[in-house]
């Protein structure tokens, strides 16, 4: 399914030791990886720029359905997210981008 | 004065020069109400990502305005009674900005469709977005 939980269980896990995404912390008798916190993909991106008419961004931030993705899962920033979120449903009143695609090919 | 712009689908059987004129008379209600138009976009002829009104393809304009409310609260007004324009928008906005990334013409009368478009450089917005990716 699509809403898979990030697997949160990796702290501590041998595995993650390459993974640029873990900073290691050494404590007084073993050492664990903690994950590291994202940044905002948006940040180089002044608020200006997301508007209803930059369709090729719209659509990054847009699940196959034409759902508006989560910040959960994107992390963008509180503000960018909410002009995004406002900049979608412009669009999507000026038939730009479609309310909803039904015509998913099932798994 | 506030700043505005509107957007609005004209049908797609509208002939350019229709089109144009179309443009034009709506133009004339914000500068009788003593308003600017900043600029004027044409999208070319689009297709929609749902049928509005029967129509699956259409007309997109963008007017930049700087008027007064009354003289938007007017367009508005006129916009909605016409049978042409299929849907429209009027939205508020800090500032004007430059050519959006939909412009094709100033007028519908500039547009060749034959006419090959010259490949844009991508901007640093693009650069930035082909990072961009998420596992859904």
């Amino acid at each position: 399914m699509a809403f898979q939980k990030p697997n949160q269980n990796n702290a501590g896990a041998p595995q993650a030791a390459g993974d640029e995404n873990y900073i290691k912390v050494s404590l007084v008798n073993q050492s664990v990886f903690i994950r590291k916190k994202k940044s905002c993909p948006l940040r180089t991106i002044p608020l200006a720029e997301i508007n209803y008419k930059n369709l090729r961004l719209l659509n990054k931030f847009l699940s196959e359905r034409g759902k508006i993705l989560p910040s959960r899962i994107t992390n963008v920033e509180v503000k960018k997210q909410r002009a995004l979120a406002n900049a979608i449903k412009k669009a999507r009143h000026l038939a730009l981008i479609s309310q909803i695609k039904k015509d998913l090919t099932t798994n | 004065m506030p700043r505005y712009e509107t957007v609005f689908i004209a049908r797609q059987d509208l002939t350019v020069e229709d089109l144009d004129a179309l443009t034009a008379k709506l133009s004339k209600i914000i500068t009788d109400e003593k308003g600017k138009i900043v600029s004027k976009e044409y999208w070319g002829l689009r297709s929609l990502a749902y049928k509005v009104k029967k129509n699956s393809r259409g007309h997109y304009v963008l007017l930049n305005i700087d008027a007064k409310y009354a003289a938007v609260a007017e367009l508005n007004r006129v916009m909605g009674f016409n049978e042409d324009i299929i849907r429209s928008a009027t939205y508020t906005v800090e500032e004007h900005t430059g050519e959006s990334p939909l412009f094709v013409s100033t007028t519908a009368k500039d547009f060749k469709p034959g006419k090959v478009s010259v490949k844009k450089e991508p901007s640093k917005i693009d650069l930035v977005l082909d990072q961009v990716q998420f596992d859904v």
